[in-house]
């Protein structure tokens, strides 16, 4: 699967960090390394960074730990649940999940552009991101060790 | 070598020999198409996802070495990313810089799909930085340079400038300098077997190599070594190929990925191997008067037989149904582990020379050419690789560093 995701911090704008207070996750890989964000499945505040509509947003990361409410309590989807229909009820939407490092049991690989994901809303009306996935190919399980993997945007793993 | 032919070497010959060697040629190659990559501990993954092909300085400074798994690389260096390998862009790249040097000399040798050697008369400090900086202003590429009188001295050299750098050997005190405390095992050429010969006989450094006796040696290490002894100490022995030399054999193989016991599975690895095989002696133009089968077991020692063909050859059907006549009898015991394998031609002749068998039959295999040039390579292959649906599904796996033609060494 894919645990959690870093960005550039280049890639996204300024006002993004003012309104969802995103400094605290800036980090860097060293040396001359540019600066990244990291969202981690693990963080206590749960987000994804999301682009939806043609606008880069950051919502909740799946619903990982609101029993009451009546989103499916993970943070994936899998695509063939979405495809059998399981999340009609939720009337998702397909989003972008911006990334250009994805983490899974300690391996950060690379991405291209971004992973697939959809969006559902909650009794609030809020959005919650889920990252969709796929059976992993040989190659990403070889490399992560996990059966399942994101479904990357024009990029084969 | 007395100091007279020393001194006549490094100042009446003015041809020397250039090295130019990327540095990290790999991670350096997807940092032109992934800049952010820069600055980062980067490690390039082999064809099956396991194992770091290429590292970064950055991630070579946390103590991870070439070959290592990923599971194990991990934990030693938690921030390091790692990227899927792209023979077909690394070659795009290097071909690009090989341009660059053909631009710079008349004669250039495509070593590797990172170095060439090259003859110039412009013998600075100020000509290899230039070179540098072109290499790296047109293809994005960081590469350290050498200029030496011989080859050996120039590949230490650019060896020595790692990284980015580039320097020009000039006075036999320079060589000296160059070769003092140098282990022998820096040598192209001189692996672990003759380094451990050496060893018994009190040589490690390769001012020990070059300080010994030449005959000695050639009795030690046979006309290699001494090659090699007569490049330590400046004098030319080795040319700079401009074409390939003719193949002595042709191989295809390596890795299965985990290793396997299942028959269907190695059986169709052996299948795919002979197809690749009889695609590149179909783009060499030569043929085969035998094939040699080697399999790497994880539990027992590597076995290797040799089967003679029915006149030369280089049809699927004759390779592959000696491959098939030798899997049986290599594979011994039959629950030993394969992890890797090679399907060698052996006794090779050009296609006109060759001497036809009176068994031939009609082939299929123009035809197949024909499809896989329109549809892709692969897109028509024996139904024998079918159980091979994790290799064949992966579009990288179609491309490798033996696809890219006209380097001289591997």
């Amino acid at each position: 699967m894919c645990k959690g995701i870093s960005i550039l911090k280049a890639r996204l704008k300024q006002e993004l960090f003012d309104q969802y207070e995103l400094e605290h996750r800036i980090t860097s890989r060293g040396g001359d390394a540019q600066p990244e964000l990291h969202f981690m499945y693990t963080d206590p505040v749960v987000q994804l960074p999301v682009i939806h509509d043609g606008q880069l947003v950051i919502y909740e990361w799946g619903n990982r730990g609101n029993k009451e409410s009546k989103l499916p309590r993970t943070g994936w989807c899998r695509l063939e649940s979405l495809e059998a229909g399981k999340w009609r009820w939720l009337s998702p939407e397909k989003i972008v999940i911006p990334a250009n490092f994805g983490l899974e049991k300690s391996v950060w690989f690379q991405i291209h552009e971004g992973m697939q994901g959809v969006v559902v809303h909650d009794e609030q009306e809020r959005p919650h991101a889920y990252m969709l996935t796929q059976p992993a190919s040989h190659y990403y399980q070889t490399m992560t060790r996990h059966e399942r993997m994101p479904i990357l945007i024009d990029q084969e793993i | 070598m007395s100091r007279l032919i020393c001194v006549l070497m490094y100042t009446i010959l003015r041809d020397m020999i250039g090295h130019v060697d990327a540095d990290c040629f790999y991670v350096s190659a997807e940092r032109v198409r992934y800049p952010h990559l820069r600055g980062m501990p980067v490690g390039v993954l082999g064809n099956h996802g396991a194992c770091i092909i290429a590292k970064s300085y950055e991630m070579k400074a946390a103590g991870v070495p070439t070959g290592m798994p990923i599971w194990e690389a991990t934990p030693i260096c938690p921030q390091g990313v790692f990227v899927k390998r792209d023979f077909r862009w690394y070659e795009a790249l290097s071909r690009k810089m090989l341009a660059i040097v053909q631009q710079a000399s008349p004669r250039v040798e495509f070593y590797s799909i990172d170095e060439q050697f090259f003859s110039t008369t412009e013998n600075t400090r100020e000509f290899a930085g230039r070179l540098q900086t072109e290499i790296l202003r047109q293809v994005g590429v960081p590469v350290s340079i050498g200029i030496a009188p011989t080859k050996t001295l120039a590949k230490l050299i650019s060896d020595s400038s790692k990284p980015f750098g580039y320097e020009v050997l000039k006075s036999d005190s320079e060589r000296l300098a160059l070769l003092r405390d140098r282990p022998v095992t820096d040598v192209t050429g001189i692996a672990r077997r003759s380094a451990k010969r050496l060893a018994e006989h009190g040589i490690h450094t390769c001012e020990e190599f070059a300080n010994a006796d030449r005959a000695f040696v050639r009795w030690l290490l046979t006309k290699r070594g001494e090659d090699l002894w007569w490049e330590l100490n400046g004098t030319p022995v080795l040319p700079i190929l401009v074409a390939r030399p003719r193949h002595k054999f042709v191989s295809r193989g390596g890795s299965i990925g985990k290793a396997s016991c299942d028959p269907q599975r190695v059986h169709a690895f052996v299948v795919r191997n002979i197809e690749r095989l009889v695609e590149a002696l179909a783009h060499y133009r030569i043929c085969c008067d035998s094939l040699i089968l080697t399999l790497l077991f994880t539990n027992e020692p590597e076995r290797s037989l040799r089967s003679s063909l029915l006149g030369s050859r280089a049809d699927f059907e004759a390779l592959l149904e000696a491959a098939m006549h030798l899997l049986p009898r290599v594979w011994q015991p039959r629950s030993a582990y394969v992890h890797y394998m090679h399907v060698i031609a052996d006794g090779l002749r050009p296609l006109t020379n060759r001497q036809r068998s009176l068994f031939e039959q009609s082939q299929l295999v123009d035809i197949k050419r024909k499809i896989n040039n329109e549809m892709g390579r692969f897109a028509l292959r024996s139904g024998a690789t079918l159980p091979l649906v994790d290799v064949y599904g992966d579009a990288a796996n179609e491309y490798d560093i033996c696809d890219i033609y006209g380097k001289s060494c591997f």
